[in-house]
């Protein structure tokens, strides 16, 4: 999954951005409203965290910006203003929840992780279709209850798949969500660790979760289990 | 005297009053005078007629006709008296129209002198009445002195007097009633941008206008401009207070957030711990200090009318998002039209630490209900407003705490003292109070009453 942040101060922002990485995020900093808007708009983002108080351009006009420009990822206001008429103005403009400062680093996972759910249109932290069950508070792939190793890599494909259970996900979308930019992009890496994947949750080849759509890319292939 | 209108009404009475009066007096005895001239000179004249009339007799003593050229003296009743008297001032003649009566004609004038004078018949009617006394020549040369009178009843004379004063002040109290009533007229017209001002400032006051209009006369244009000035600028120090604050909380917090990150960074340790107590007891004194109300209630300019039901969906959505996951009934039970009188910040922060509590603490279901004070209007500002939740509720012992300054039950879940804390500042700089019960839906019951008349 690929976060956006925006945040002015740099101790904050670089401070944050290393425990999303950390967390296993792939993390895209800007420190203006300007360079913000910018990513916002061009790059890859599954969801953004936007601070309010932001120079060039108020985080408030980022996100209306955002939204008027269609696009529908979450975003997660942090705000120093305590008052509720920002925290209103903030969800009207078009965010989805809010973080008061000074928060705590956890605070800001939770929201991120239930947001991210929420937006693949999951409603609880784990996610289960067919056997497979994805817990992604304590990051677990369970099938047929049985816990499946998994290195950080493989997590992180498998929880953007089961994320958007039933789309196509591209083998691009893949691997800008897998790496930081600065890494040598190549989808062959993805096709090795879907291959891996499929080995570890799937040996005797009879439950199928991951499908390849020749040319198009990937897709979650189990049905969702209406209480996940 | 505190209405201009009244003093006007009143100064200018007063005034019509004295002029009037001076006119009445001065024509009154203008009448009179020429009244009583004309008066005299009608008596002078009879009075000649009568002395023409007179003729000697062969005993030398004057004798007057049997019939006069004048009629009246011959006609009972008629007011014209005639008398004429020898020295010894004993009547010789006294005219008919004077029979059985005992008309006094004044003191005897001197030789060859007229005399006026004004007596009253015994029966009271007032006369005016003329003498003359002369030495008539007999035809033996002989001078005899005598004397000829007139009098006159002043019954039509005092008629026609009293006839023109009453004409007179008929007209001058009809006129001046017609100048006090154009006046009265006049003066509303001049007053009535007085009085426009006025209802604006009362609407300002009340919210209900963001400034004065600008078509008022040059005499109070200045006025109203100098008026529009002040009221800006009280707008202005509550908006720029405001700002201040949450500048200062923005500066003061962003730094507490970089802290509290990077010292998440390095895991736990005593060092940790102990500096991650001080941001929050830094934390809590911002937000208690910063979120302060920001009207007070004597910053009467400043005051806005705040549709309720508006500012209360952009909040309801707002919440739907942040507790999408817990998904609580929101039921929203707000009187329609009904007015918040005071600033936005304010309402949205009673309203909204309120549900966000109910939310975090209920099952599944939270009701707010806004409704007018007991007789007060929609749009008076005075409400009350009602929150339930059927969460876990709060103790009795437990209340009174809640409400002092940051006081919490639950470290948990942070905010939940400040809020009430806010609330209840709030609800007492708009006059009004808050009382915390107990639900029918199980729950905590939060009543906050704002502008009580």
């Amino acid at each position: 999954m690929r976060l956006l942040v925006i945040e002015d101060d740099t101790t904050l922002r670089e401070s944050l951005c290393r425990q999303l990485a950390e967390a296993g995020f792939g993390v895209e900093q800007a420190a203006d409203g300007r360079e913000g808007l910018y990513f916002a708009l061009e790059y890859p983002v599954d969801l953004a965290i936007v601070d309010l108080g932001l120079p060039e351009i108020s985080g408030l006009d980022v996100i209306r910006e955002v939204r008027d420009k269609g696009k529908t990822y979450p975003i997660l206001i942090l705000t120093a203003r305590d008052r509720w008429q920002d925290k209103v103005d903030g969800l009207d403009a078009g965010a989805d929840d809010y973080v008061v400062k000074p928060f705590h680093y956890e605070e800001v996972s939770a929201r991120v992780n239930a947001l991210l759910r929420r937006s693949g249109g999951w409603a609880s932290s784990v996610l289960s279709a067919g056997p497979v069950t994805l817990d992604t508070t304590r990051q677990e792939l369970k099938v047929n209850n049985a816990e499946i190793e998994l290195t950080s890599y493989e997590y992180r494909i498998i929880e953007h798949l089961m994320m958007r259970a039933g789309e196509v996900i591209s083998k691009t979308e893949l691997t800008d969500r897998l790496y930081d930019q600065d890494f040598e992009r190549d989808s062959n890496v993805i096709e090795v660790f879907i291959g891996r994947l499929r080995k570890k949750m799937d040996p005797d080849n009879s439950i199928k979760p991951i499908e390849t759509l020749r040319g198009r890319g990937y897709r979650f292939a189990l049905d969702r289990n209406q209480a996940g | 005297m505190s209405s201009l209108s009244a003093r006007l009404l009143v100064s200018v009475s007063l005034l019509l009053i004295f002029f009037f009066g001076a006119t009445i007096v001065v024509l009154d005895s203008a009448f009179r005078e020429a009244g009583e001239q004309a008066q005299e000179d009608i008596l002078d004249t009879q009075l000649m007629a009568l002395i023409a009339e007179a003729e000697p007799n062969a005993k030398g003593e004057l004798e007057m006709p049997f019939a006069l050229r004048e009629p009246r003296f011959g006609n009972l009743g008629s007011g014209l008296f005639g008398a004429l008297m020898d020295e010894s001032d004993t009547p010789v003649w006294t005219s008919r129209s004077s029979l059985g009566l005992d008309v006094p004609y004044g003191p005897r004038p001197a030789s060859g002198a007229h005399s006026f004078s004004r007596v009253t018949l015994p029966d009271g009617t007032p006369l005016m009445a003329l003498s003359l006394h002369v030495q008539w020549e007999l035809a033996s040369g002989e001078l005899k002195p005598y004397t000829f009178s007139v009098a006159q009843s002043l019954d039509s004379f005092n008629a026609q007097l009293k006839s023109f004063r009453r004409q007179l002040f008929t007209w001058f109290g009809a006129i001046a009633l017609i100048m006090l009533f154009s006046i009265s007229i006049v003066m509303r017209s001049l007053l009535k941008p007085l009085r426009q001002i006025e209802s604006e400032i009362t609407e300002i006051e009340a919210g209900r206008r963001e400034a004065l209009s600008d078509d008022f006369p040059d005499e109070l244009s200045s006025v109203a401009r100098n008026m529009n000035v002040l009221v800006g600028s009280e707008r202005g120090r509550s908006e720029r207070y405001r700002n201040t604050l949450d500048n200062l909380a923005h500066s003061l917090k962003t730094p507490l957030a970089a802290i509290r990150s990077i010292l998440t960074e390095q895991r736990s340790s005593e060092l940790t711990q102990r500096v991650e107590a001080q941001i929050e007891r830094m934390n809590d004194i911002v937000r208690y200090q910063l979120r302060k109300p920001s009207t007070v209630k004597t910053e009467s300019f400043g005051v806005v009318a705040v549709p309720v039901d508006q500012e209360l969906r952009k909040l309801v959505d707002g919440l739907h998002k942040v507790y999408k996951d817990k998904h609580p009934a929101i039921l929203v039970d707000v009187t329609e039209g009904i007015l918040f009188r005071g600033d936005t910040g304010d309402f949205l922060e009673l309203a909204g630490n309120l549900l966000d509590n109910a939310c975090k603490w209920c099952k599944s279901k939270v009701s707010l209900t806004i409704r007018p004070l007991p007789g007060a209007s929609v749009d008076s500002g005075g409400m009350r407003m009602i929150v339930d939740d059927d969460g876990p509720g709060i103790p009795d012992d437990a209340r009174d705490a809640l409400l002092q300054r940051g006081m919490r039950l639950d470290e948990s879940a942070p905010g939940h003292g400040i809020g009430l804390a806010v609330v209840k500042d709030i609800a007492t700089s708009y006059g009004g109070d808050i009382l915390i019960s107990q639900s029918e839906f199980g729950g905590a019951r939060i009543t906050v009453t704002v502008n009580p008349q």
